[in-house]
């Protein structure tokens, strides 16, 4: 099987010989985008032939490993992603991880997720090669054909059965999709298996913002939608507020937001704001997490002007301690709470899940 | 009045360009400690530190009575491209009367970029702007040549600083240059100031350390804790990568420096293969090309929690490791000292140095010092 010119990330010292055995075992690190992506993902890897190996959950192991070999400025989440592909290693033949520049024209994703590939091959000696298909809506439509396509073929060389096997993908990733918008819970949903949902009609509704990778961590974020919920609380997050809520909220900014996942972020949690879709919202951000510093300025500002919602900014990183953080979640719940039972809630509103 | 951030020279050309177009501008102070402190106090926990010290020049500027901030945007991914909008909430949130006025150079902001051109220069003609903007832009050109020589002599000096004492006066008589013909005559004195600095023999030909990084941070010395002057100090013949001039033109072919945006693009494809914002791809990519060109360490300068050279910090063991040349990085925030800085390029030179003496390297490297030597000084 000839290597596709870069879609393959190789070791340094294996760079010249343009030659590797067929792909069977794929590895898929649990962290960062898979929390976005990984039904499709996994839909178009298996309709090839292949075998997707995951890394689980993250647990004490896995970040402590991913702690000591990233470097020590990076984001909580890239930490917890180089944990997952180390704990891969050995395992596979290779990696996927796609380099998703951009996913909407005159945006980019975070810098981090550019150069993700490039940085989980310099962690370790000896990685696996990595399948890094570049996604860039900057570029034409054809250019992420080919990108793709390019993929496809390290499995098969029959053309139908990758078309066959994106449009496969298509449909899991819009499936997955919905059920996020209906408040799944998230990790049922990425199973397509029946679990609990988020929102059910509770009183008091909290929104959670914040990426994915954060949120759905349960390990990182120790589990603050369950214990939410374990609260009595109804939970909405993100992928629950309609695109053309986040869409109008994020029009009238005077600078628009160039990074991809927070303008989702920024307009979903102002669409709550504007909208009074919630009693309070709680910021999950990881420490040093670039984008986010510039936009919970934003948000917070744009929070305050907008008339104030309660908000509680959480910000977590590998020392967070569990006790610290139940304390601030029950604080806050019992201040909403509070003001709930004072102000008894108007005009139940425009519910935003089933 | 307008002000702009402190930024190495940048001053010596902006505050030309409005001297030119007969503009009222404030230089904010030179940053010191209380900038840090004034930026960190406002600015959020983790954004980086050139945010914090430009805030912090921002608000020194108003306290000295500045009603116009410039500042330049872009459209990501790097932070730096969200600077305008973020300083402009957070001033406006704490009760700073100023107001924002962010150049953004895109093609789709076209109309948006020359009503604020048209605010900048309050009725003075175009031409007359391009004209001071040229002229400008020559004095950038001089001051970075100087500055470049100044990287290059300063271990040979024979009284530690005298070359910086030099420099000093250097900028002082371009400064104070308000025509072409001036300008010319002042280059041949600023040279003729450099050379005239007393040297002394070396035993061995110095240590060649090269500078890499973000660019806010190579460019400022107060900023990077005067790292070059530590280093010339320490007896290195040092080289940056990255110059005001080469920043400034929009071409990527940076003269001064010598190595074109490309070259280090495409030296830096086996390492990183995509741009990550910022300088990410050409920190890594310089490390290459200055391996090529016989340099003995790279010394790697990143503020705390810039995402792009994070990325280039995660890679660039990798790179030294394939390409056998040691490289220090540098992590630099509100909270770092000069102490702990000077004991690290001190134990990082004598490495350069001894494993220079280890390596019996024929033939090229030599060569290029010495034909650098004739040429330069």
């Amino acid at each position: 099987m000839e290597m596709g010119a870069g879609i393959i990330l190789a070791g340094i010292g294996e760079r010249q010989d343009g030659r590797c055995r067929k792909p069977r075992r794929i590895g898929v690190p649990s962290g960062l985008l898979y929390y976005k992506y990984f039904p499709l993902w996994k839909a178009f890897l298996e309709e090839l032939g292949a075998e997707v190996v995951e890394s689980g959950k993250t647990t004490r192991a896995i970040l402590s490993a991913g702690v000591s070999k990233a470097e020590n400025e990076s984001c909580l989440p890239v930490k917890v992603f180089y944990g997952h592909a180390l704990a891969l290693r050995g395992r596979v033949d290779a990696l996927f991880i796609p380099r998703l520049v951009s996913v909407e024209k005159r945006t980019h994703t975070c810098p981090k997720l550019l150069g993700l590939p490039d940085l989980v091959r310099a962690a370790a000696e000896d990685m696996p090669p990595i399948i890094c298909p570049t996604i860039d809506f900057h570029h034409s439509f054809w250019q992420n054909y080919r990108s793709v396509y390019k993929v496809g073929r390290l499995f098969t060389a029959d053309p139908l059965r990758i078309i066959r096997a994106g449009l496969k993908a298509w449909t899991r990733h819009l499936e997955y999709q919905k059920r996020l918008a209906e408040g799944w819970e998230p990790l049922a949903a990425m199973r397509g298996e029946a679990g609990g949902r988020l929102a059910e009609g509770r009183r008091l509704r909290i929104a959670v913002m914040g990426h994915h990778y954060n949120v759905f961590d349960t390990f990182t974020t120790m589990s603050l939608l369950e214990r939410l919920r374990g609260m009595g609380v109804d939970i909405i997050t993100q992928d629950m507020v309609p695109e053309e809520w986040k869409e109008r909220e994020l029009r009238r900014l005077p600078k628009q937001i160039y990074w991809n996942y927070e303008r989702e972020l920024a307009g979903a949690l102002l669409a709550c704001v504007s909208r009074r879709l919630v009693d309070g919202i709680i910021f999950v951000i990881s420490f040093a997490c670039g984008p986010d510093s510039m936009v919970h300025v934003l948000c917070e500002q744009e929070r305050k002007r907008l008339g104030g919602l309660p908000m509680l900014t959480l910000v977590i990183d590998e020392h967070t301690g569990e006790a610290g953080l139940i304390t601030r979640i029950e604080a806050f719940v019992d201040m909403l709470r509070r003001v709930h039972g004072r102000k008894g809630r108007e005009a139940d509103g425009e519910l935003v899940s089933a | 009045m307008i002000t702009w951030p402190r930024m190495g020279s940048l001053d010596v050309v902006l505050s030309s360009v409005f001297e030119e177009m007969g503009v009222d501008y404030v230089l904010p102070p030179p940053s010191s400690q209380r900038t840090l402190e004034l930026g960190a106090r406002y600015a959020p926990e983790f954004a980086c530190v050139p945010l914090k010290t430009t805030l912090g020049n921002y608000i020194e500027a108003i306290e000295k009575g500045a009603d116009t901030m410039l500042m330049i945007a872009g459209k990501g991914p790097c932070r730096f491209g969200f600077y305008a909008e973020t300083q402009r909430r957070i001033l406006e949130e704490a009760g700073f009367r100023a107001e924002m006025v962010a150049l953004e150079f895109h093609l789709d902001r076209l109309g948006e970029l020359i009503r604020n051109i048209n605010r900048l220069k309050q009725g003075g003609s175009w031409v007359r702007l391009l004209r001071a903007i040229r002229f400008a832009l020559h004095k950038a050109f001089l001051v970075d040549r100087l500055e470049q020589q100044a990287l290059h002599q300063r271990c040979f000096d024979a009284e530690k600083g005298a070359t910086s004492r030099a420099l000093e006066r250097a900028y002082e008589l371009v400064r104070r240059c308000s025509d072409h013909r001036g300008l010319r005559e002042v280059e041949g004195q600023c040279f003729e100031l450099l050379r005239s600095v007393r040297r002394r023999q070396l035993r061995e030909p110095p240590v060649r350390i090269a500078i890499v990084g973000e660019f806010f941070l190579v460019l400022d010395p107060w900023f990077n804790l005067q790292v070059e002057e530590q280093l010339g100090d320490l007896g290195a013949w040092v080289e940056r990568s990255v110059y005001l001039t080469d920043w400034l033109r929009p071409s990527g072919r940076n003269p001064i420096l010598g190595h074109s945006d490309r070259e280090s693009e495409e030296a830096a494809r086996p390492y990183l293969s995509h741009f990550v914002g910022g300088e990410g791809i050409h920190s890594v990519g310089h490390t290459v090309l200055f391996k090529r060109d016989g340099f003995d360490g790279v010394l790697h300068l990143l503020p705390f929690t810039c995402m792009p050279e994070t990325i280039a910090k995660g890679i660039l063991p990798l790179v030294s490791r394939d390409q056998g040349i040691p490289v220090l990085s540098l992590v630099i925030d509100e909270q770092t000292g000069k102490a702990g800085v000077a004991t690290r390029l001190e134990a990082f030179c004598d490495l350069a140095r001894y494993r220079r003496r280890q390596s019996d390297r024929p033939g090229p490297r030599s060569a290029v010092f010495s034909s650098a030597a004739a040429s330069g000084f």
